[in-house]
């Protein structure tokens, strides 16, 4: 398939221009449209991220100016897995909205512009080699979640939306500011020329500059102090977008943070800060989201939890610890969906979003309830399921590199978060219905995404060799600094559209 | 002393510490006003000194427009060296590319904001910050 990796960030962007013009002519294309453009996309990043197993990273130039002038993307194997992921995650949450709101025409066609504009900056944020590059597509994907947090008019969406942006806009100033005093002191934007150049960079500069990074990239990463916008946005937002915050949005931010502690700096402690502020915001999060009553809420604590444990992953610093940190976020992605997914099922017909309100769920949307479940067990870390790999090579991970306080913390939170699932599960299945709720049940469409995601979670536990392979080589491909160097600035595969 | 050299480091230094200022009456204004639409309004002032930042990263006292034409060169011949002295006059482009794109994404967020305040006072008849508190904040 000839395909190259600017067509990730092109084709999205082009479609969110062209749903408005085309809904004038066919008012069904406004969501046929972002399928067709998923699909592809998707099928184009598998045969790629095939291609550069064998080939090595794919580095490619935009309009002939060559790195450090220009701007690059890098479709290695690490970048090409998280593009991977999130275009799979992306198609999946388009074929569960696809029948969403499906009377008003004028609500869905911002949806899906809204969507894929979230689309382009996430995919664009993990592919692009240039960090001036990388502050557009972060602003390209918070000021498209801002206004898809205030999509419902009814709710308090707007209140959690203003807090989002507050402090969305506050950080990304601090992100631009570190990108200030990198070019004052390197004189270039191309990540792979800073990493050469960071070495003569004065170590205060370096540490500030980190420090900058960090408040910056922290907000889209969900880091401890920074996530006060995550429980509201996730609660007010509609469900396929919390979906897709989990499985997208967060992860890329992830990616930058990650990129910018592993390649571009390599200041002193800063993988102890990781494993400290990961095992804070793990423990914090989750022990607010045991004392939730609200669904979504409790959800979105969870999720900020899990992505503490990947930072502490990544803080260990090992490639043990890397490839345990990719493996929890794939599988972070696909689990936290179904369980938004499902759990908005769940909970339908209430603005509240009640725990109580899922009682004897479990016999009147016998489907709904079981891929909860799935999803509960499955991110608890129980054996047979896909979080049991993640959790378990994450500990393995630490015990290596001897870190036994952290495995300890890890297992007491993991009993934590086995009572708050549990519970809700309790609910579902031996409880009575509250005589006022009405069940919804869940369209043909919904319910092909949620059984989908069910079974990658089977397929990832019951086969983990199925990805592992990946992500062994992402996890290579990221702890080897030098050779990232080395492809973006030789640019030995040249390839100028 | 060299009294020019002096006048012209003040110069220098002035865009620094205005930028400076200007950011910390943006931050102040983004959190203590209670006001919606002045927290706003701090917002956009914070991303003011950030762009008057990045534009004095690249000034040069005295610098010409990063454009090279053949009148620029006044006679002498077309040689590297003689392009070298040229750019070394002229104020680096780059910081002004990367504001203009900066102030466009600026006006983006205050647009959404300011759309998400009309919202806000819709829903809760009243701006004051205190007053909207139906999340836990």
């Amino acid at each position: 398939m000839v395909g190259s990796p600017v067509l990730f960030i092109a084709i999205p962007l082009l479609a969110a221009f062209l749903i408005p013009l085309l809904g004038f002519v066919w008012k069904e294309s406004i969501r046929v449209l972002p399928g067709l453009v998923l699909i592809y996309l998707l099928a184009l990043s598998v045969s790629l991220l095939g291609q550069v197993m064998h080939t090595g990273t794919i580095v490619e130039v935009i309009a002939g100016w060559k790195p450090p002038w220009g701007i690059d993307l890098v479709f290695s194997p690490f970048t090409g897995l998280l593009t991977t992921v999130m275009l799979t995650l992306g198609f999946i949450i388009w074929i569960y909205s696809y029948r969403f709101k499906n009377v008003e025409f004028e609500e869905a066609k911002k949806y899906f512009i809204l969507f894929m504009m979230l689309i382009t900056g996430s995919v664009g944020i993990v592919l692009t080699g240039d960090i001036f590059n990388q502050f557009v597509f972060i602003e390209i994907t918070s000021i498209s979640a801002y206004a898809l947090t205030a999509f419902y008019k009814g709710r308090d969406s707007a209140e959690a939306s203003f807090k989002y942006l507050m402090i969305g806009s506050l950080s990304s100033m601090f992100l631009l500011l570190a990108i200030i005093l990198i070019y004052s002191q390197t004189g270039t934007l191309n990540m792979a020329d800073i990493a050469v150049r960071a070495h003569d960079m004065k170590p205060s500069f370096k540490v500030m500059i980190v420090i900058f990074f960090l408040t910056g990239l922290g907000i889209e990463a969900e880091i401890f102090p920074l996530n006060g916008w995550a429980p509201d946005a996730y609660s007010q937002a509609p469900g396929p977008i919390g979906a897709a915050f989990a499985g997208i949005t967060v992860k890329a931010g992830v990616y930058a943070l990650i990129r910018i502690i592993f390649t571009l700096f390599d200041v002193q402690g800063t993988h102890e800060f990781l494993i400290v502020i990961g095992l804070t915001t793990l423990i914090i999060a989750e022990l607010s989201a045991i004392r939730q009553v609200l669904l979504k809420r409790m959800l979105a604590y969870s999720s900020i939890g899990q992505m503490g444990l990947v930072l502490v992953a990544f803080g260990l610093g090992t490639r043990e610890g890397v490839f345990a940190a990719l493996f929890l976020m794939v599988n972070h992605a696909i689990i936290k969906s179904l369980l938004f997914l499902s759990g908005s099922y769940l909970v339908y017909n209430s603005t509240q979003k009640f725990i109580s309100e899922a009682s004897g769920m479990g016999k009147h949307l016998p489907i709904t309830s079981f891929l909860f479940s799935l999803g509960a067990i499955a991110i608890v870390g129980m054996p047979p399921f896909a979080g049991f790999w993640s959790k378990w090579s994450v500990l393995s991970a630490a015990s290596d590199a001897g870190m036994i306080t952290v495995i300890v913390l890890i297992l007491l939170v993991s009993i934590v978060e086995v009572v708050y699932y549990f519970r809700v599960i309790n609910q579902i299945y031996f409880s009575r219905k509250e005589s006022h709720i009405e069940p919804k049940r869940p369209t043909v469409n919904a319910l092909i995404a949620m059984i989908s995601l069910g079974l990658i979670i089977l397929v990832i536990g019951f086969w983990p060799d199925t990805i592992t392979g990946y992500l062994q080589a992402a996890a290579d491909t990221l702890m080897d600094k030098g050779k990232y160097i080395h492809d973006v600035l030789s640019t030995g595969q040249l390839l100028i559209p | 002393m060299d009294f020019g050299l002096f006048d012209l480091k003040i110069v220098e230094y002035s865009f620094f510490i205005t930028a400076v200022v200007v950011i910390l009456i943006g931050l102040y204004g983004a959190l203590v006003k209670r006001s919606l639409i002045k927290v706003v309004i701090g917002l956009s002032v914070f991303d003011s000194g950030v762009n008057l930042l990045l534009i004095s990263v690249g000034y040069l006292t005295s610098g010409t427009a990063p454009i090279y034409s053949p009148g620029l060169l006044k006679g002498m011949p077309l040689t590297l060296e003689n392009i070298k002295k040229l750019s070394e006059g002229m104020v680096d482009p780059v910081p002004q590319a990367l504001v203009l794109t900066a102030i466009v994404i600026g006006f983006g967020v205050t647009a959404v904001a300011l759309s998400l305040v009309i919202r806000l006072y819709r829903h809760h008849k009243t701006l004051n910050i205190d007053e909207i508190k139906n999340l836990k904040w």
